[in-house]
């Protein structure tokens, strides 16, 4: 079976330092993957390659086997590659509800001409792309904030709507970076249930960094981990936690959660 | 009771409306300029507000407006009604062509490379006399308007009047739709824009080109309420003027930008008998709004029911219980 997603021989240096060395894996559909390894081992980067931020020196990006290297953010998130931000990133100026209806951008059409005009297809565009974003925010439990501007949820809201931005299109594939940090530990499990039903009930692959190992071991159907910019370790929680090399990893750095 | 921005501005474009049945020539030129000014504020808020590019070719594209639109008419004699679309084009096309190198700029850089550009343009108004007759400038014919009855003062007055609520209502539209959304998300964070599909040089040019146009109307305006057009009326000095309606008036308001002009434009004349206080007043307008309504007087009008600014067209679900809220647990 094609995969979901998958990188081959990715590479990339900044000035003389590696950060990606020679990274390949393979993502089946409806995969959650977690992707662990300490600070600075690339994992953000890879993902900042995976959506077309940072073009990769070397290596190739795949899509259900289309090559999508090269793509500006844009084009691939379009092509259904959506991700969220280590640091949330949603829009002040704007409603919770309108920073979902963003996400639509390259769902609706209206152009100029309907936007000033406020032709009869824009008014239907609008309709609908409220009606997903709200749906999309039910999805995981904010419809009452909808009409709250988007600053003035707290950090844990924002993420939470940050992640209804990133599934209101109903993409392919979600890049997570961090979606726990900051949260506190009883809010884990609604993480972990939140998770699976993105995956179950909307069928989308996650990639998922996460430095909360509970939480990432216990979610992930399949862990991949980076030491240095290279794979170091692939497979299934129960191996990998084993695995001497990820082991000497971590504590062969400084004291990691 | 909701006060809509809508009906206030109506109401206010239907009183202006009025005004030259009772007004002497001073206030209607009062009343002209307040709907010149109202295009200039609105067309530069929706690439410095809304897109957040603080870009300083405003004034210059201004110019090439009222230039384009006058210089049409005094050297291949087309009419008004020709000329002036060609100048607000040929201000559009000249946003488009400085958005390409400026697109790849960002922050200070993007000032400083719109700034040249617009002393460029000032030059080219001064130095490329046979065309555009150097620093002294030029007369412009008044216009005739083919209603009998109808002077070329009070034409063009209502000309500006129809064309500031026009545009004014399109850009209260657009900022309301898809392509609002996608500005103010290039404003807020331009790497989570890229990352939900937003194209950023697209919508940039789409802000420059947008602006430029409004700038353009507004020149050919100008030429045609003025009779005159000189390079000075196209300086740093007005370039500032513009920004300070954005500022006063509110960043990212439309309702504000209009507020915004005839703040402006209240200090402007309130201040002609005093030239040297008008720019130390200006300049202590832009501090207070900054330090004091760092949102302008939009900020203080949004405090009103209904007047809040909203970017999706769909009515704002039944407001919702406070306890229905889902709170955070304390830390």
């Amino acid at each position: 079976m094609t995969p979901r997603l998958a990188v081959e021989g990715i590479g990339l240096a900044f000035g003389g330092v590696a950060a990606l060395r020679g990274v390949g894996m393979a993502v089946a559909p409806g995969e959650i993957r977690g992707i662990i390894g300490p600070n600075g081992a690339g994992k953000t980067t890879l993902l900042n390659v995976i959506c077309g931020i940072i073009p990769p020196g070397e290596g190739r990006v795949l899509l259900d086997g289309q090559d999508i290297t090269g793509l500006s953010p844009s084009r691939i998130a379009a092509r259904g590659v959506r991700r969220t931000f280590q640091t949330t990133a949603l829009f002040r100026g704007l409603t919770v509800l309108e920073n979902v209806a963003t996400g639509l951008h390259t769902e609706t059409r209206a152009g100029l001409l309907d936007g000033v005009l406020g032709s009869r297809r824009l008014r239907e565009e609008e309709r609908e792309a409220a009606e997903r974003a709200r749906q999309a925010l039910d999805f995981v439990g904010m419809a009452a904030c909808a009409d709250r501007p988007a600053h003035a949820l707290s950090f844990g809201q924002q993420r939470l709507v940050e992640i209804a931005r990133a599934l209101v299109a109903e993409p392919r594939v979600v890049l997570m970076d961090e979606p726990a940090v900051g949260l506190s530990l009883n809010r884990l499990a609604d993480i972990d249930r939140l998770l699976r039903r993105i995956r179950d009930e909307r069928g989308v692959t996650l990639l998922l960094i996460e430095h909360v190992i509970r939480l990432v071991m216990e979610v992930s159907d399949s862990i991949t981990v980076l030491g240095s910019g290279a794979v170091i370790a692939e497979g299934p929680p129960a191996a990998v936690r084993e695995d001497p090399a990820v082991v000497a990893a971590y504590l062969g750095t400084a004291v990691h959660a | 009771m909701t006060v809509r921005p809508l009906w206030v501005g109506l109401a206010a474009a239907l009183a202006l409306a009025v005004l030259p049945l009772v007004a002497n020539p001073y206030l209607l030129f009062v009343g002209n300029q307040l709907s010149i000014f109202v295009i200039l504020a609105v067309g530069l808020n929706l690439l410095v507000g809304y897109c957040g590019q603080l870009a300083f070719a405003h004034a210059a594209l201004f110019g090439i407006g009222a230039y384009g639109t006058a210089l049409l008419k005094v050297h291949l004699g087309v009419p008004f009604a020709v000329s002036l679309p060609c100048g607000a084009l040929l201000a559009t096309a000249v946003g488009l062509a400085i958005s390409l190198p400026a697109l790849r700029l960002s922050g200070l850089y993007l000032s400083l490379a719109t700034l040249a550009f617009a002393q460029f343009t000032l030059w080219v108004f001064l130095h490329w006399e046979p065309v555009t007759f150097g620093a002294g400038g030029f007369r412009v014919p008044a216009p005739s308007w083919p209603i009998p009855g109808v002077t070329a003062g009070i034409g063009t007055f209502y000309l500006a009047l129809a064309l500031a609520v026009l545009l004014t209502l399109a850009a209260a539209s657009l900022v309301r739709s898809r392509l609002g959304r996608a500005m103010i998300a290039v404003r807020d964070g331009e790497v989570a824009a890229q990352a939900l599909g937003v194209d950023l040089l697209r919508t940039k040019a789409m802000a420059f080109g947008l602006s430029a146009f409004y700038a353009g109307v507004a020149g050919g305006l100008q030429a045609l309420m003025l009779g005159y057009v000189a390079p000075e009326s196209f300086d740093l000095f007005h370039m500032a003027l513009m920004k300070a309606m954005i500022v006063v008036g509110g960043l990212g308001s439309i309702a504000g930008s209009v507020v915004g002009a005839g703040a402006v434009l209240f200090l402007l004349e309130g201040l002609r008998a005093f030239k040297g206080a008008q720019e130390i007043a200006f300049g202590a307008l832009l501090m207070g709004a900054v330090i004091l309504a760092p949102r302008g007087l939009a900020g203080l009008l949004d405090r009103l029911p209904g007047w809040q600014e909203r970017y999706l067209r769909a009515a704002p679900a039944e407001r919702a219980p406070a306890a229905a809220v889902p709170r955070e647990a304390p830390p």
